[in-house]
């Protein structure tokens, strides 16, 4: 059970310096309790209340950073199984994968192949974050020049090498780029941590089954590494899910430390060429306790629905998401084409658009800012007003960008209908239905009647 | 003769002839000789469903009369009337049988005589879903044909089904009205035991549709007294075999609606509310609904214009009005009175005073309408829960806007509207239907009054509505969490907030401000299974901070398990927690002892150093999170804000707005818990300080009471 | 030092539900561990697929599903050929046609092909009604009349005709139930209770809690999920026990990613491609936040699903 936000007050020094950054020792202390400041933030606290309060605050899973600049990035720092006791706070990272015992050709064209899957959805780029280059003691590619060609992507890598001498030759070529080195094994640890420090990287550790990983683990914390990763990756698809189940339940439910870092999970080996079964293994994968899911291809195909998986599911159960309020011109919409508004919550704008487009006439959705609720819930806070309505229309300019005056506006919020038509002089204001699956036939019917 | 005495006589009667039937039946065919009714798997349904024993001859069925013969006792106990009713329906179900015998068809058009399975499970589906509201087996010839022909109407045009037995089918051939499975008007036959076919449909429905086993009478019974909701109108004069099976049908818990009242009186009903004598044929569908709790859900609303939610939000101009009600410069008011069933008239819409057509284009009058409601379950604490759903009602009648609530409202009509006909009446209409639909489970019958008359609009207003709002205003006010016994558990916010459950008490409503506990107990009511639930809070824990097992329990399960325990009135000490909703939140700043409340609304920064965003980022979520508490505006001056911490005098802070918002009742609880006066003008603000140490200095220049409280921790 | 994982073997369990008669019946529910995590205790039955056909026959259908179907006409022939594919455990039939906002067949026309498609096959069934309430309380219950003695699963009840639905299919005709509730937990459970209370035996219903294509909302999809598994198994809550059912067809072949042509979006790539990894995934997310079983339309997804099952349960 973590300590709240009073019992470190208690412990606090009360002198309200600021120094902390925070206004108050209240704040800091809540802050601190959420895990979202380090304790070690404040001058004051005594020796005995920080040692007292780091077990105790100590997150149940290790935040580990990869990557640099701006493909900097964080996996596990978990606290929780399922996302909404709170949210998952890191998501699941993406690996395209390369390995040198590709030919030539097949290693131009993934490298040619990987940097197309880049797009924006939600304000958020989705792309293959992570590549997975592996070493194959068969592999006739030169590693080396693998490794840098990998790197050339701008993507951070992910070194799949358990041959130290070849992972230190790869280092040295990529490791200002913070990559992961997962390659420590129950035969190699010692030397491989010592690698993977030297060169100041994530190790990875694998084993054969999660009691050599669990050995192999607690024997480089005894070497004083916990710059970790976990490559739960079993012989079988199953072996592999419940090692991957089971680390994190061992260490959010147990609080057991030594599996309290985030996991790779390789798909390309549990399921090689099989694409449509990575695919869902991914999904899976996603939802139960994959940090770094490795594939064999990340085409639009496969990252299309678990990008938007991922967005779905790594979002704070009680933030809904949101879309970038304004003039969504749809099925070829101009400025003479019926309008329609609702909110930005994303749900209620995927719904919406959805239903929209279905119908085939053109409109212009027009989503103005209501904090990302929901339509009842947005007027009910008063977030979906006739005044948060005219308010949009001046800042966007609607009236200078859209000539047609009819708006349809959602059958919930029927109640505002004379209102808006009072704060928007010149435009009619019609009643759409309740449910957005009514709205094909609504929109169908107006434009036969010629309306729309 | 007593009741006994008719009862037992028509058994009697009955039992001699069936047993007759079946003596001549074995003698001509022989005991082995096989019998049935056609299309059921349950043959012979009625005495199957009791005893749990099939009858397949002649033989069984002579068996069969004697264990029905065990049923007949005659000590003089209300009991053995039922079961003598029911041993005469089971010898009708052997007479009817005995017909079928060979292949025969002794029915022939219109009448149907047993219905088969196939039958059953088509019309089950309706009954159990309500469709079918109720099932009318009409006995006997009525005084005219008309007065039977429109009984029969009458059910028809409220979805019953219509089941017939004896001279009422020819009183029905007579005027030439239709009838038919398809229109929902079965004539059964013409003899009385034919009556035994609608047992059948009640009895087959109870074990397809109610899953009762074959042999457990008991099950049986309880399920058509329950769930199928038949009753019997028989008409002057009854016999005695009438009499025996009417007790057979009360023994089901079908209600008996007779105009026969000389042998009524004679046998001295001893079966009030089942033996009914009403002596008006045009009441006997009222009174029949009445008895068996029939409620006729109304599925169009009589009004020359539209009924949308589409038109809620219309605004009618000047220009556009036909007329106005204007309670802001005239008398004008909206109420709901529970009354006595027998004061009611279901659908009585009257109009007193003028109706709209006399009143001059654009004139404004006073209008009050009283909806007065009748129901077992009724209670007047749900009148103003009704009263504030008006304004969504009226609203949603084309070219019709409403606004305010009690004796504050006005009402526009449209030009359009009223030429399409509206008048005063609609408004009536408009409420009875919308409260006969919505508050179904506990309002039986309604009548509305409207009152365009000024002077007894004046007159109402003063002397009936306004002592009727002062009162309920009086309840809310000295409604206490001691006064009541159950509060209720408010689990609306889940959908995002899965784990947090509200528990909502007189004085402490639900944290988002909009469910008070008379909300809640009113939802609790109309929705059984809705997100409001009773909580008891018989076993104290804690009286300090208000810790109870039940209520733990309760909070436990409804937040399945993420919470283990809450207490009603500490903020410090395994507080309430929030979802996300909160209009208010209030947190511990520990420099002043004391703590700071910010609504939602204000932006600003508070002294504990985090805004009101900061604050609810932390609190909400279900997550209980000491020294803070989310809550709505109502509860700040509650004698149980933090009443474990001291109470009200620990605020030291609020948003200006906020402040003003709630002074005058804050002030009061100040006042009368440490008899502070003007209690607020001790509280902080934002412009007097947004850091605790500036807050600290107000504070101690005010002498606020926090600071010499003991420590918060 | 091995490492010891504790058990997540619960002592309540999801109860079972059989659909379908003879050997080919199958069984939902059962299990006593979380989601697909078998290895903390065995499944008593694996989650099960489906594979979906509507009353619009191939009409509807994009190319890519279309050329599975080849040379079959009648809604018989369709649906012998659904049932031939593998991995396919049920066959899920769609009264699509019956939407009064859409194509509005009639009753008589779309309960004769209910009924053709029962005699084609020997699978468990499951009807799945219009998505119109209003529509399906009359439909359902006639085709729940039409399969008498096939034990189909009826889906779905919903609040608004949950009386009528479930008064046909589980007392009148003696079907499974489907209980439909979108995406809330407590809605979930009333309508459960509701059910009950009507006189539907629990053993007769099967959840369908929500559905969203990945992406589209799933976060409400999963949390709902999960939270009705954990509440089922840890706090033992009966009224939550019921096993769960999700169609996904019809909810990821209707999205843009399924959808847009290659023409359109070049880039994308392959439409079919696109399509059967849009319904894979969707599936897997299900499968893995706790349903019992999934209805899909593409026979590659039949097999990637059944096959990602048998892998992991």
């Amino acid at each position: 059970m973590a300590l709240k936000g009073l019992d470190i007050f208690k412990l606090s020094p009360k002198k309200n310096c600021k120094e902390c950054g925070s206004p108050t020792c209240m704040a800091f202390c809540m802050k601190v309790a959420q895990g979202a400041a380090d304790i070690s933030a404040c001058p004051y606290f005594s020796e005995d209340a920080k040692a007292q309060l780091s077990e105790a605050t100590a997150p149940p899973m290790k935040s580990i950073k990869i990557g640099t600049g701006a493909e900097e990035m964080v996996l596990g720092g978990e606290t929780v199984m399922e996302r909404h006791e709170k949210t998952f706070v890191n998501k699941t990272r993406y690996a395209d994968s390369l390995c040198n015992c590709m030919d030539e050709a097949t290693i131009e064209a993934k490298l040619a192949e990987v940097p197309k899957v880049d797009y924006d959805r939600i304000g958020e780029r989705m792309y293959a974050e992570l590549i997975y280059v592996n070493y194959s003691a068969e592999g006739s590619y030169d590693y080396v020049e693998l490794v840098k060609k990998a790197a050339a992507l701008g993507r951070t890598l992910v070194l799949g090498c358990t041959d130290v001498e070849v992972a230190k030759a790869a280092l040295a070529v990529c490791k200002d780029s913070k990559p992961v080195l997962n390659g420590a094994t129950p035969a190699n640890y010692a030397d491989m941590s010592a690698v993977a420090t030297e060169a100041g990287v994530v190790l990875g550790v694998s084993g054969a089954d999660m009691n050599e990983i669990y050995d192999t683990v607690k024997a480089l914390e005894g070497l004083g590494n916990k710059n970790l990763v976990i490559d739960t990756t079993g012989a079988t698809v199953k072996e592999t899910f419940a090692n991957t189940v089971q680390l994190r339940k061992a260490a959010i439910k147990d609080g057991d430390r030594t599996c309290g870092y985030p996991s790779i999970v390789n798909l390309v080996k549990v399921a090689k060429d099989d694409l449509h079964l990575q695919a869902a293994l991914a999904a899976v994968f996603t939802i139960k306790y994959g940090s770094i899911v490795v594939m064999q291809e990340i085409t639009y195909s496969e990252a299309l629905p678990l990008y938007g998986l991922r967005q779905n599911i790594f979002t704070d159960p009680q933030k809904p998401m949101r879309v970038e309020p304004g003039i969504y011109a749809l099925n070829g919409a101009d400025e003479n084409s019926i309008c329609l508004t609702t909110v930005d919550f994303a749900l209620t704008y995927f719904l919406v658009s959805g239903e929209l487009e279905r119908s085939g006439v053109p409109v212009n959705l027009i989503i103005s800012d209501a904090g990302g609720l929901s339509v009842l819930t947005a007027w009910a806070a008063g977030k979906l007003s006739s005044s948060s309505i005219e308010k949009f229309w001046k800042e966007a300019d609607i009236e200078g960008k859209i000539k047609n005056r009819k708006l349809i506006i959602p059958g919930k919020v029927a109640v505002l209908k004379g209102e808006i038509e009072a704060k928007l002089p010149g435009w009619e204001v019609i009643i759409a239905p309740r449910e957005a699956v009514e709205l094909v036939k609504f929109l169908k019917d107006m434009q036969a009647n010629g309306e729309a | 003769m007593t009741l006994f005495d008719v009862v037992f006589a028509g058994n009697d009667a009955v039992f001699g002839m069936t047993e007759k039937a079946i003596d001549d039946a074995i003698a001509a065919n022989g005991a082995d000789k096989a019998v049935a009714l056609p299309d059921t798997a349950y043959s012979l349904p009625c005495y199957y469903a009791v005893t749990g024993t099939k009858v397949g001859n002649l033989g069984e069925m002579k068996a069969a009369l004697g264990v029905v013969k065990t049923l007949m006792t005659r000590e003089k106990r209300l009991n053995d009337v039922f079961m003598s009713g029911v041993a005469t329906a089971l010898c009708a179900e052997f007479i009817e049988t005995l017909k079928y015998m060979d292949g025969a068809k002794p029915y022939e058009a219109p009448c149907y005589g047993h219905l088969a399975d196939a039958v059953i499970r088509e019309l089950g589906v309706p009954l159990v879903t309500g469709d079918i509201p109720g099932v009318a087996v009409i006995l006997g010839a009525a005084p005219t044909a008309q007065e039977g022909v429109d009984l029969v109407k009458s059910y028809q045009a409220q979805g019953i089904l219509v089941t017939l037995v004896g001279g009422i089918i020819d009183q029905c051939e007579e005027l030439g009205y239709k009838t038919g499975a398809n229109v929902r008007v079965i004539p059964l036959g013409k003899d009385v035991t034919s009556v035994i076919h609608v047992v059948s449909v009640a009895i087959r429905a109870a074990l397809i549709f109610g899953n009762i086993q074959p042999g457990d009478a008991a099950g049986l019974m309880k399920y058509t007294m329950e769930r199928v909701p038949a009753f019997v109108n028989a008409f002057a004069p009854l016999n005695e075999v009438i009499v025996a099976c009417g007790a057979g049908a009360i023994a089901l818990g079908f209600p008996v609606i007779t105009n026969d009242q000389p042998t009524v009186d004679a046998v001295n009903g001893r079966v009030p509310k089942s033996l009914i004598v009403q002596e008006d044929i045009s009441k006997f569908n009222a009174t029949s609904l009445e008895a068996r709790d029939i409620k006729i859900k109304i599925t169009n609303i009589d009004i020359p214009v539209a009924f949308a939610s589409a038109f809620e939000g219309e605004i009618i101009r000047r220009g556009d009005m036909q007329v106005e009600f204007d309670g802001s410069r005239v008398d004008c008011f909206e109420l709901v009175q529970t009354k006595e069933a027998s004061e009611i008239e279901d659908h009585k819409i009257e109009v007193i005073g003028p109706d709209i057509d006399t009143f001059e284009v654009g004139s404004k009058h006073s209008i009050g309408y009283v909806v007065e409601v009748a129901g077992k379950s009724m209670q007047t604490d749900f009148e103003s829960v009704f009263e504030r759903k008006f304004h969504s009602y009226l609203n949603c009648v084309e070219g019709l806007m409403h606004t305010g609530q009690r004796d504050m409202i006005r009402i526009r009509i449209s030009k359009d509207t009223f030429n399409a006909g509206f008048r005063a009446k609609h408004i009536g209409e408009v409420l009875y239907a919308k409260v006969k639909n919505e508050f179904a489970a506990v309002v039986d019958k309604c009548q509305v009054k409207v009152y365009t008359d000024a002077e007894k609009c004046t007159e109402l207003r003063h002397n009936l509505a306004i002592p009727v709002f002062d009162k309920r205003d009086e309840r809310l006010t000295s409604m206490t969490d001691e006064s009541v016994d159950v509060y209720y558990s408010c689990i609306m916010c889940q959908a995002f907030s899965p784990s947090h459950v509200c528990v909502v008490t007189p004085e402490r409503l639900g944290l988002c401000g909009a469910v008070s506990w008379l909300d809640a107990k009113a939802t609790n009511e109309l929705d059984p299974q809705g997100p409001c639930q009773i909580i008891t809070k018989e076993k104290v824990i804690d009286e300090r901070i208000g810790e109870y097992e039940d209520v733990n329990e309760a909070v436990r399960k409804f937040s399945q398990g993420a919470l283990e325990d809450v207490s009603l009135y500490s903020i410090i000490e395994k507080p309430m927690t929030s979802c996300g909703c909160f209009e208010c939140i209030c947190g511990i700043e520990p420099l002043s002892n004391g703590v700071c409340i910010a609504n939602r609304e204000y932006a600003g920064m508070t002294p504990i150093g985090m805004t009101f965003s900061e604050l609810a980022s932390m609190t909400g979520g279900g997550v209980q999170t000491p020294g803070f508490m989310g809550h709505g505006k109502h509860f700040i001056a509650s004698k149980k804000f933090m009443k474990a911490e001291g109470g009200v005098a620990r605020i030291v802070w609020m948003p200006k707005e906020l402040k003003e918002t709630v002074a005058e009742r804050l002030n009061e609880t100040a006042k009368e818990l440490y008899g502070i006066e003007n209690f607020t003008d001790m509280i902080g603000d934002e412009t007097v300080a947004e850091d605790p140490e500036t807050l600290l200095a107000f504070l101690e220049e005010k002498g606020h009471p926090a600071l010499t409280m003991e420590p918060m921790m | 030092m091995p490492f010891t994982a504790k058990s997540g073997k619960f002592n309540a369990s999801i109860k079972t539900v059989t659909i379908g008669t003879g050997d080919k019946a199958i069984t939902l529910g059962g299990e006593n561990a979380l989601p697909l995590q078998s290895f903390d205790a065995p499944f008593a039955n694996a989650p099960k697929v489906g594979i979906e056909i509507t009353d619009f026959g191939m009409e509807h259908e994009p190319e890519c599903i279309q050329k599975y179907y080849e040379g079959c006409s009648t809604i018989g022939e369709i649906a012998k050929k659904a049932a031939s594919f593998e991995g396919v455990d049920f066959l899920s039939f769609r009264l699509e046609g019956g939407d009064p906002n859409g194509a509005n067949k009639s009753t008589d026309e779309l309960i004769a092909m209910v009924k053709e498609v029962a005699e084609a096959v020997d699978l468990p069934l499951v009807i799945c009604g219009s998505k119109n309430a209003e529509r399906d309380a009359e439909l359902l219950g006639k085709a729940a009349e039409a399969v008498q003695g096939k034990n189909a699963l009826i889906l779905a009840a919903k609040e608004e005709n949950y009386k009528t639905v479930g008064a046909a299919a589980g007392l009148a005709y003696n079907q499974v139930v489907g209980a439909e509730s979108s995406v809330d937990i407590n809605l979930a459970k009333q309508l459960n209770v509701l059910l009950s209370q009507l006189g539907v035996k629990p053993e007769s219903v099967v959840m369908n809690v929500g559905t969203a294509a990945a992406g589209y909302g799933y976060e409400y999809v999963a949390s709902t999920m999960q939270r009705v598994k954990s509440a089922a198994l840890s706090q033992n809550d009966a009224q939550l026990q019921m096993p769960i059912i999700t169609p996904v067809a019809s909810e990821t072949w209707s999205t843009k990613e399924a959808t847009q042509a290659e023409a359109d979006t070049p880039e994308w790539g392959d439409q079919e491609r696109r399509g059967i990894d849009m319904e894979v995934e969707t599936a897997a997310a299900d499968l893995a936040c706790g349903s019992d079983a999934v209805i899909l339309k593409h026979p590659v997804s039949v097999a990637t699903v059944s096959k990602l099952i048998k892998e992991l349960v």
